[in-house]
């Protein structure tokens, strides 16, 4: 029987189709088996902190042409529960496993097949975004009890008398704190509560005593959203609440990358000598030499919270890659673990270069030397050339002891303008190099690290607005909670403007007479029409 | 004469009864058999597909649920790590922004479908039948996105208008932990309010095509009976096209508000998570289901993940009431009955 | 209950396709009356209602100038009120109270309510239609500043660092992703789905009934528990990785249902006849359904399955446990994270950097713009009811039959000497294009 030309076409259709769907799957199977061959290094996955992200997104992209390494940052309790269940080939964590959590929580079982490897150091920073008379403050200042009652809902205002004492040099304004904390489990928040349990447990108990959701004594991964805090997920999301316009008033706790890239100012923090320090690469690495290493190189920071060098930041830590030491576990395999020893070691060496610039600090000699010792556990890590002095690390030269950094050698001392007292720096911080302007008491002083910082920062934008003109000269200012100038003492013939917010709930005259006045309004629209009408009818009405 | 003759001949061949249709007695066809043996696995499969899913759910989430009891109903914080866990501000945070979309929602649904299918004529009306149809595919993100970058900040002085003016009325209200009127800006971001007005314009249109096509089956003979009664456009829909779209309403209402409950991404992206019922839904912090799962799935343990599951059960189990409840109004009112 | 899916193909017909009553009522023979079929069949053409004229067209812009000026006058020197928003409230409460007040010169108090009505319910609209709109056109000019960038289409993310410029990288490892994603999901999706819609409708049984209550029930499972579902059960248990293919089964999960749904509306729709009119031929049920029911519900199911897909490309929930995050193309479902259009907007618009976010309203844009494309394409073939045929289709069927009438004369000639007179009344074989014809 013949065939109907619509069945024969349709045939033809099909067939065709049938024959370029199976080419294309030819075409993009093929590349992926040639790639294959050609490249020696097989794709890698691994998940985990946000606070170390911006590094690892750094060497990621720096060893795309040799390898592929996939990196998702979801923050570091994500990282170590996916290294437990093993769908990751690595995690980046800034704490250990928790397999004895002191909080009361499941402790946390890896088994006993990874090491520890720290990938580089940073400094815990505090982002902020405020105001002064619309201008950006950049040189705030800030002492360890103060930032400890800020996060636990002691401090609620930007004028309380402890911020106000740590800043001679800033009028500060009537306006609430946002602490802005992180919602999902992080290392940022274990790090920062493990400083606060360790330096103010008064004051970390009292919180966690009153029912937020922590366990008194022990740090957390979850910091808990107190009444007045925000909480958002990820680094990415605090930094970025902090950065919105309506995040003036906010305040949060980050990697010193973050502020660094949205051009944002930290807070310099007191150390144990009386200065407030800025977490540069070199002020962190001079904190981290208070470090003691464990055996399965985790770090105790006791010495470094308490480091008597005058340059040290005291927020500084290690950030850690956990590898796998056996194979295949999981998705894991000797031939990932070529990939991932390789990209270990570059992270270890020439990875070290970039970082200062994106706002960490490189690791040192001894770290480098015990991080080889863990490349070499990896499966597939063994026939790696693990040479110390070909190293291209910038915290040493070939031939170096291993306990010198040359970036704490050449640190800077901090300027003098920076030690406690009436003197306070007007230089910006992190990602705002602006100057702030005196509006306090105290007196200026430009900050040695000024130039270091605005070079860093690589920031041609500043992030600050115009000020309000006569903001830098009123010495006895006073600002509203917006920032905006309420009433200047010298300001002379300046313009005050009344603040949007009515300031009493009181119905006082002049809301009377506004009232009034909305309502003799309303009746000189409305009434003419119905009195034209009524005039017209009666007036007509009579003929 | 003829009639004798004819029944036996019909009880022979045991012809079925004249009212019903003719029953066909196929022929067993190789093709046919095959057909129909596709066309039930092919049922068995989506069936067994999605018991798996409902089963594997009940299943994980059997473990959270032994532990927690029903605590779990009740139990404000999120903390299956240390056994302290519960949904009850996690689902309050879910029902309350959905509430809010439903309020803003409904209205402007009513109101356009009534306008679409009442008012307007011709090309107008076809063409604002298909902006709002295209609208419904529009990924959720994308309004995740303008709220984030447009609404939270355009919405501020909103917010503080209505806590300014209606604070006295206590869902209003923006008061801080120790009862004080709070007027800061950052008091009233990240809130259930700015969530609820994304999700509304996210379930808008697929509200307003469920409605609008309830009315448009509105029959035309009363709505001329109406009109030659004397009413006005007005009181033909009072009438006429209000009580014949109500299972419309009704269950456009309920479709959109199951999709509410279930919105992850644009609420992930605005809220601030909190584990503590919050009335003021203007003030800072709420939470959802889904949010929660969204922001914990990945550092959770096996246990974690349980009491995750336990959530997304009770979400789904939720939503799937609201969606049968919808389905048998519609299907009992009379617009429904024709599809 | 009406379809679940947005704009399924029946909901525009009934409004604009006033139907001839022949079309719908089934071919009358003389001397029967015949009861029209009431069902959503309109009588005559709906009565425009509206009544334009000068004066109601002035009410309103006065009204609207009125509103305007009176809530700037408030702002600016009577009230202490500020905020674009408290204008725009202010102005729209005056409108309405002006418009009221000169609606009552003219009307009665019927007829006031019935003018403010229309204006509220135009206002409502109009409201609407502006937000939409606005959400989506602020979506594409943020996400313009990428858009012109060539490299945007044609790069991966995979050596653009964070502080790069926007003229370095770009998201085509997301759109391949996004593209095999969607394809593994629909080729289980569109077999699996159809399929089931057809045994709802041309089998039947208290089984069909089951199925149709199980997967009407799955419409209500929030997609981000189907993320959790393959998550736990695939990640977890079985594939121990994320991968485009877990994505694309929990996007499968969650398009399912809303596939059969649709599809089982459309095919409800074709009309019974037609089924009859096969069986009558003697027509065997499998070529019934593949000869005369899905050809008819053609567009129907292809409308549905578009719609679906536009749901199922935008789903951001479901990929975003499942998929994994990548900055590198990757073309293996079975191997290593992949990821697509809407996971990679959530994440370049979690940086905090100006370039990443730009890139991100540029990714949605482009996500925007493929959801566009594709429901003009379902638009364009689903706007057709079922069985009615474009110029081309028509054409063609119209070709078909002009070939099988000369075959049958030609037949006849040759039959009809020898006496057969009968011969047209017994088809010589049973016509194997009816669904051509139709």
């Amino acid at each position: 029987m013949k065939l109907p030309r619509a069945a024969t076409r349709r045939r033809v259709i099909l067939t065709t189709t049938i024959a370029l769907l199976s080419t294309l799957v030819l075409s993009t199977t093929a590349p992926v088996s040639s790639a294959l061959a050609d490249q020696t290094y097989e794709p890698i996955q691994g998940r985990g902190s946000t606070w170390s992200s911006g590094a690892i997104d750094q060497w990621r992209g720096a060893v795309a042409n040799q390898m592929s390494v996939n990196y998702t940052a979801d923050g570091s309790s994500d990282g170590r529960a996916n290294f437990i269940t093993k769908i990751v080939d690595f995690a980046v964590s800034e704490i250990p496993f928790q397999t004895n959590p002191t909080d009361g929580s499941t402790p946390e079982q890896p088994g006993t097949d990874f090491a520890y490897m720290p990938i580089v150091a940073g400094g815990t920073s505090f982002m902020y975004n405020l105001k002064i008379g619309g201008k950006r403050v950049t040189n705030l200042r800030l002492s360890g009890e103060t930032i400890a009652k800020i996060f636990t809902g002691k401090i609620t205002k930007w004028n309380d008398p402890q911020i106000a004492g740590d800043n001679p040099g800033l009028a500060m304004p009537d306006k609430t704190i946002t602490p802005v904390v992180r919602s999902d489990g992080s290392g940022s928040s274990a790090q920062f509560s493990l400083w606060m349990v360790n330096q103010y447990p008064q004051i970390w108990n009292d919180f966690c005593n009153s029912g937020v959701g922590c366990a008194a004594g022990s740090m957390t991964s979850q910091y808990p959203v107190f009444p007045g805090a925000k909480g958002q997920a990820k680094s990415d999301g605090v930094a970025g609440y902090v950065a919105q316009d309506y995040g003036e008033g906010a305040i949060t706790y980050v990697e010193y990358s973050y502020p660094l890239k949205a051009k944002f100012p930290v807070a310099k923090v007191l150390n144990s000598s009386g200065y407030y320090i800025e977490p540069t690469a070199s002020s962190v690495a001079v904190g981290m030499l208070g470090a003691a290493i464990k055996d399965d190189l985790t770090q105790d920071l006791g010495g470094v919270y308490n480091n008597s060098d005058p340059r040290a930041y005291p927020l500084s830590s290690y950030s850690y890659l956990i590898v796998p030491t056996s194979a295949p576990r999981g998705v894991f395999t000797e031939g990932h673990g070529r990939t991932l020893a390789a990209f270990a070691k570059y992270s270890l060496c020439e990875g070290q270069q970039q970082v200062g610039l994106l706002g960490y600090s490189p690791l040192p000699m001894n770290l480098v030397q015990a991080g080889f010792s863990q490349i070499r556990r990896i499966p597939g890590g063994g026939q790696l050339d693990l040479d110390i002095n070909s190293c291209n690390n910038p915290t040493f030269k070939p031939g170096d002891s291993l306990e010198s950094n040359q970036l704490a050698i050449t640190a800077p001392q901090p300027a003098a303008c920076d030690k406690k007292g009436p003197d306070q720096c007007t230089t910006g911080t992190a990602g705002a190099p602006d100057e702030t302007p005196i509006s306090g008491s105290g007196n200026g002083g430009g900050s040695s690290d000024a130039g270091v910082n605005a070079g860093k920062a690589g920031a041609g934008t500043a992030a600050t607005t115009a000020a309000g003109g006569s903001s830098s000269l009123a010495t006895d200012a006073v600002y509203d909670e917006n920032g905006q100038l309420v009433s200047a003492a010298a300001g002379g013939g300046t313009a005050v403007s009344a603040p949007f917010t009515l300031a009493s709930e009181s119905f006082g005259i002049s809301q009377g007479l506004m009232l009034a006045a909305v309502a003799l309004l309303l009746l000189g629209v409305f009434l003419p029409p119905f009195l034209s009408r009524k005039l017209r009818r009666s007036s007509s009405s009579p003929r | 004469m003829s009639a004798v003759t004819f029944t036996p001949r019909a009880d022979v061949r045991s012809t079925p009864p004249a009212s019903g249709p003719r029953r066909i007695a196929p022929r067993a066809h190789i093709a046919d058999r095959i057909f129909q043996s596709v066309a039930v696995s092919a049922g068995a499969v989506t069936v067994s597909i999605m018991l798996a899913v409902g089963l594997f759910l009940s299943l994980r989430a059997k473990d959270a649920l032994v532990v927690a009891g029903p605590s779990f109903l009740f139990e404000q914080a999120w903390s299956p790590e240390t056994g302290v866990f519960g949904i009850a501000a996690v689902l309050f945070g879910t029902v309350s922004i959905a509430l809010v979309a439903m309020s803003v929602s409904v209205p402007l649904a009513l109101g356009t479908s009534l306008l679409i299918s009442e008012v307007l004529r011709g090309r107008l009306q076809r063409t604002l039948i298909s902006i709002v149809d295209l609208m419904a595919a529009v990924p959720s993100v994308v309004f995740g996105l303008w709220g984030v970058f447009f609404l939270q900040a355009g919405i501020i002085p909103v917010s503080q208008w209505i806590s300014t003016y209606f604070g006295w009325i206590p869902i209003f209200a923006v008061t801080g932990a120790d009862g004080a009127r709070l007027t800061e800006a950052s008091a009233v971001t990240s809130s259930a309010f700015i969530a609820g007005l994304v999700v509304a314009l996210m379930v808008v249109p697929t509200q307003t095509s469920v409605m609008r096509e309830a009315f448009s089956q509105a029959p035309v003979g009363e709505r001329e009976g109406a009109l030659a009664l004397g009413s006005t456009r007005f009181g033909m829909i009072r009438a006429v096209v209000l009580p014949f779209g109500r299972g419309g309403i009704i269950g456009g209402t309920m479709l959109g508000l199951g999709r509410a409950l279930g919105e992850t991404i644009a609420v992930y992206m605005i809220i601030s998570p909190i584990f503590t019922i919050n009335w003021e839904v203007l003030k800072t912090g709420s939470n959802s289901v889904s949010a929660l799962i969204a922001l914990r799935y990945g550092e959770s343990s096996d246990f974690g993940l349980s009491a995750l599951m336990a959530a997304g059960l009770v979400l789904f189990l939720v939503t799937l009431v609201i969606n049968f409840t919808a389905s048998s109004i519609v299907a009992r009112s009379r617009s429904g009955a024709s599809s | 209950m009406t379809t679940l899916l947005p704009g399924a193909p029946d909901r525009t017909e009934t409004t604009e396709v006033i139907a001839p009553a022949a079309t719908r009522i089934a071919p009358t023979r003389t001397g029967i009356t015949v009861i029209p079929l009431r069902d959503g069949v309109a009588p005559a053409e709906r009565r425009a209602l509206s009544t334009v004229t000068t004066s109601s067209v002035f009410d309103v812009v006065g009204a609207l100038a009125g509103g305007a000026a009176l809530a700037t006058l408030l702002f600016g020197w009577f009230a202490p009120l500020t905020g674009v928003v408290g204008w725009l409230l202010v102005a729209f409460v005056s409108f309405l109270l002006i418009y009221t007040v000169l609606a009552s010169f003219t009307s009665t108090r019927e007829e006031i309510l019935d003018r403010v009505v229309t204006v509220l319910l135009g206002s409502a609209g109009t409201i609407l239609i502006a937000a939409l709109v606005f959400v989506v056109a602020f979506t594409i000019i943020r996400g313009s500043e990428a858009l012109p960038h060539i490299n945007f289409f044609l790069q991966t993310m995979e050596t653009t660092g964070p502080l790069d410029p926007i003229d370095s990288g770009g998201i085509a490892h997301a759109v391949v992703g996004t593209l095999i994603q969607i394809s593994i999901a629909l080729a289980i999706t569109i077999p699996l789905g159809v399929t089931t819609a057809v045994f709802l409708n041309e089998v039947g049984g208290p089984f069909a009934r089951f199925v149709r209550t199980v997967s009407d029930a799955m419409t209500a499972l929030p997609s981000i528990v189907a993320g959790l579902f393959v998550y736990a059960a695939v990640i977890s248990l079985i594939t121990h990785q994320r991968s485009g293919f877990a994505a694309s089964l929990a996007i499968t999960v969650m398009m399912l249902p809303i596939v059969i749904r649709a599809s089982d509306v459309v095919l409800r729709l074709v009309p019974g006849n037609l089924r009859e009119a096969a069986y009558a031929l003697g027509t065997s049920r499998w070529r019934t359904v593949w000869h005369v029911v899905l050809p008819t519900s053609r567009s129907g199911l292809v409308t549905a399955v578009i719609l679906g897909t536009a749901r199922g490309i935008g789903e951001t929930s479901p990929v975003l446990l499942t998929s994994g995050v990548t900055a590198v193309m990757n073309i293996n479902p079975f191997q290593g994270p992949m990821i697509s259009l809407p996971l990679q907007v959530f994440t370049f618009i979690k940086s905090p950097e100006p370039g990443m976010i730009a890139r991100g309203f540029g990714t949605a844009a482009v996500l925007i713009l493929l959801v566009l494309l594709l429901f003009v394409i379902a638009r364009t073939i689903g706007g057709r009811g079922p069985g009615q045929l474009t110029e081309r289709q028509l054409m063609h069927a119209r070709a078909e039959s002009m070939a099988d009438v000369a075959r049958m004369s030609a037949r006849r000639a040759t039959l009809s000497p020898l006496g057969h007179d009968r011969g047209l009344a017994v088809p010589p074989e049973p016509a194997p294009e009816t669904e051509d014809i139709k």
